[in-house]
C-alpha cells in the first residue's frame, strides 16, 4: 500500500485535487467530503492522507508516508540534510512563495547580504546585543547567514505569526520570512535585500526515499503522471 | 560521584595541571545558553543540547569549558593573572563519534606577556599529549589573526574593508568573494533623489532628519533599533566601501600572503622577505611574531615541528592571534586546539579588558590514538 498525503484545506487541497484529477489521478474522499482518509478512484493499492503542510513535512521526514504534497520551504526547513532522505518529483506550479530577508524600508544603506554582514559585526558593539532576526526558519537562516554568507554574529527570536510586524514592534530588527507578492512586506515598510531570497518555493510531489519503492509500478506511474501535467 | 567512564590517563592530565601549577576549577553541567549563543553565533544552536527551564530561560548542557571558566573567572573576581585548568564532560551533537565526551585544558587569564602566554599554552599542549602519546611525532598547526590585520591594514584600504575581510579570515570562500568584490569598484543606486542630494551636499543632519521623518511616519521606533545617525554614518561609509577597490598588484600581494604555509623555523625569514619584496610596511608586527617565534624557542617547543598558516584563523569575533591546533603528523585528528581570544572576557561582561589564551584537548580522540598502538 503506498501512502500519498495532501493538504488537508484551503487553496492547496484544491489545487494538489486538481493536478491529480489532470494525472487521471482522481481523489474521492472515504465517508464524507471533510473525512481525512482519501483514495485514488480506480486505483486500489494508494490510499489518501488529508495533513496539514507541516504534518506532511514531518511525516515525509519520518518515511511514514511514501508521498506528499508540500511546499519546498516546509520540507527544506523540517529535514536536515533533505536531499538525501526525501526526493522532489515534480514542482507543481502553485503555493509560490519565497523565503526571504527582509530589513526596513529606511535602512538605506543596507541592500545587500554583505551590507547585513558590516551591520551584524557593529551591532554588539552599538547596542549591547546581537542583531535579532524574527523568523520560524531557523535552518533556512542559518545555513543562509552562516554558511552561505559567513554571518555568524545574529539572534534568531522565534516567531510563530506576524513576523513582519516584529521590525516596528521592536521585538526583533530584521525578518526571515515568506512572501508571495510582497504586499505584506510592503505594508509593513520593510524590503527585501537584493540577494536575500533564501528560497523560491513552491508545492512539490515529494517521495520520502525508501528502498522497497525501488522497482515498484504503482510509484513510477504516480510520478511519471503526474510529471506528465506539470 | 565517581566518574567510571574516565579515561584511564585522566590521573596524569591532574597531575600536568598540578605540575603545571595552574587551578583546579569545575563549572555547572547545565548552564544558561545565551551565553554561548551569544559568543559562537546561531550555528552552535543545532549542535548544542537545550532544554528550558520552568520559568522558561534557556539552558543547555555544557558544550566546552572555555566560557563557563571565564564567567566564574568574572563572578568570583579573584583578579588576575590566573592559570585555570578542567576536566571534564563536554555536551555536543556531533557527525563523528559521542555526542558526550571528554575534555581537559588550560585557560590562561590576564598574562601581559602574550609572548610567552602563548608560547606556554603551545608548550604545555604540546608537553601533555607528547606524555600521553610518547614517540608519537605531533604536528602543530599555526595561525595568526594579528599578522592578517596587519597585512590589511598596510595594504591602505579603509577600516570598512579592513573589518570586512577580518570577519571573514579563516573562511577562505568569504575571502575569495570579498577579493574579487574588490577588484573592482561598485555602483549604488536606488537611493532616491531626496537622498542622493542630501549625500551630495554632504548634510548628514539633514539626511538624519529625513531618516527620522520617514520612521516617525511609518511607525517605526528611533530607539529600539538602529538610530537614524547610524543609519545615515554607514551610508556614507558605504558610499565609500562601494567606491573602494584594489589594484591587481595588491590583490595579489594578499593571496599571495595567505598561500603562506611554511615551518615555523623559517617564518621569520620568509615574512621578512615578503614584507621587503612588497614593500607593506610591516614591521611592528612582523617583530611582534618574531618575538613569538622566539618565545617558543624559550619556551621548549620544537620549532621545526610547528607549521605556520598564514590562511588559518577563525572567523569569530573573539579570536584576535593565535590560533592552533595539534594533531599526529600525518592524521587529520584534532587532538588539542586553542588560541588567543582576548575579546571574550569583556563580551561577557568583564569591566577591565584581559588577555586570555588557552587550548582544550579531544580526550576520546586521544584515547583513540592510544589504543590504536597496541
Amino acid at each position: 500500500m503506498i501512502t500519498i498525503a495532501l493538504p488537508s484545506k484551503g487553496r492547496m487541497k484544491d489545487d494538489a485535487s486538481a493536478i491529480f484529477e489532470k494525472a487521471g489521478l482522481k481523489v474521492v474522499a472515504v465517508g464524507n467530503e471533510r473525512s481525512y482518509r482519501g483514495r485514488l478512484e480506480g486505483i486500489d493499492d494508494v490510499e489518501i492522507a488529508f495533513l496539514s503542510a507541516s504534518e506532511i513535512s514531518r511525516e515525509i521526514g519520518n518515511a511514514s508516508i511514501d508521498f506528499g504534497v508540500t511546499g519546498e520551504d516546509l520540507i527544506r526547513e523540517g529535514l536536515a540534510e533533505a536531499d538525501g532522505r526525501v526526493e522532489f518529483c515534480a514542482r507543481l506550479g502553485f503555493g509560490h512563495a519565497d523565503v526571504v530577508v527582509a530589513v526596513p524600508d529606511i535602512w538605506l544603506d543596507v541592500d545587500t547580504m554583505a551590507d547585513l554582514g558590516d551591520v551584524a559585526a557593529d551591532f554588539r558593539a552599538r547596542h549591547g546585543r546581537r542583531l535579532a532576526i524574527a523568523t520560524k526558519y531557523w535552518r533556512l537562516t542559518q545555513q543562509f547567514f552562516s554558511s552561505q554568507h559567513g554571518i555568524q554574529l545574529y539572534r534568531i527570536v522565534e516567531s510563530l505569526g506576524a513576523t513582519e510586524g516584529a521590525p516596528a514592534a521592536g521585538s526583533a530588527d530584521i525578518i526571515v520570512d515568506i512572501t508571495s507578492t510582497g504586499s505584506t512586506l510592503k505594508a509593513n515598510h520593510l524590503k527585501i535585500l537584493s540577494d536575500g531570497v533564501i528560497l523560491k518555493s513552491e508545492a512539490c510531489l515529494v517521495r520520502a526515499r525508501k528502498a522497497e519503492h525501488q522497482g515498484d509500478a504503482t510509484v513510477a506511474e504516480i510520478i511519471s503522471r503526474i510529471r506528465a501535467v506539470v | 560521584m565517581t566518574l567510571i567512564n574516565l579515561p584511564d590517563f585522566a590521573g596524569d592530565l591532574i597531575a600536568d595541571f598540578e605540575r603545571l601549577g595552574t587551578t583546579r576549577v569545575d563549572t555547572p553541567v547545565i548552564q544558561p545558553a545565551e551565553p554561548f549563543l551569544d559568543m559562537a553565533g546561531e550555528d552552535l544552536r543545532r549542535r548544542i543540547f537545550l532544554t528550558q527551564s520552568e520559568t522558561g530561560e534557556n539552558l543547555c548542557l555544557r558544550p566546552e569549558f572555555t566560557i563557563p571558566v571565564c564567567m566564574r573567572h568574572i563572578e568570583t573576581a579573584t583578579g588576575t593573572p590566573k592559570r585555570y585548568s578542567y576536566l571534564g564532560e563536554v555536551f555536543r551533537q556531533r557527525r563523528e563519534g559521542g555526542s558526550e565526551f571528554y575534555q581537559a585544558g588550560i585557560e590562561d587569564l590576564g598574562t601581559r606577556d602574550s609572548a610567552s602566554a602563548d608560547a606556554r599554552a603551545v608548550a604545555d599542549a604540546v608537553t601533555i599529549l607528547g606524555g600521553l602519546l610518547p614517540e608519537r611525532p605531533l604536528a602543530v598547526t599555526m595561525g595568526d589573526q594579528a599578522m592578517f590585520e596587519a597585512v590589511v591594514a598596510a595594504l591602505g584600504l579603509p577600516a570598512g574593508w579592513q573589518k570586512r575581510l577580518i570577519r571573514a579570515f579563516g573562511e577562505q570562500t568569504q575571502l575569495e568573494a570579498l577579493m574579487l568584490r574588490l577588484a573592482k569598484p561598485e555602483q549604488v543606486a536606488g537611493l532616491g533623489a531626496e537622498v542622493e542630494a542630501l549625500l551630495a551636499k554632504d548634510d548628514e543632519q539633514g539626511l538624519v532628519a529625513h531618516i527620522d521623518g520617514v520612521m516617525e511616519a511609518t511607525g517605526y521606533l528611533t530607539n529600539a533599533s538602529r538610530a537614524p545617525k547610524e543609519i545615515a554614518r554607514r551610508l556614507k561609509d558605504k558610499l565609500a566601501l562601494a567606491g573602494t577597490s584594489l589594484d591587481p598588484g595588491k590583490l595579489d600581494v594578499l593571496r599571495e600572503f595567505l598561500s603562506l604555509n611554511v615551518s615555523l623555523r623559517y617564518a621569520p625569514g620568509v615574512l621578512a622577505d615578503f614584507a621587503k619584496s612588497t614593500g607593506l610596511p610591516l614591521q611592528a608586527a612582523v617583530e611582534r611574531f618574531d618575538a613569538r617565534v622566539a618565545a617558543f624557542a624559550n619556551a621548549g617547543v620544537k620549532l621545526s615541528d610547528i607549521t605556520w598558516r598564514a590562511a588559518f584563523g577563525r572567523p569569530l569575533d573573539y579570536y584576535t592571534g593565535l590560533v592552533f591546533e595539534v594533531s599526529l603528523r600525518n592524521d587529520h585528528r584534532v587532538l588539542a586546539g586553542g588560541g588567543r581570544y582576548d575579546g571574550m572576557l569583556t563580551l561577557l561582561g568583564a569591566e577591565e579588558n584581559i588577555p586570555a589564551v588557552g587550548f582544550s584537548l579531544w580526550l576520546d580522540r586521544i584515547e583513540a590514538v592510544r589504543g590504536e598502538r597496541s
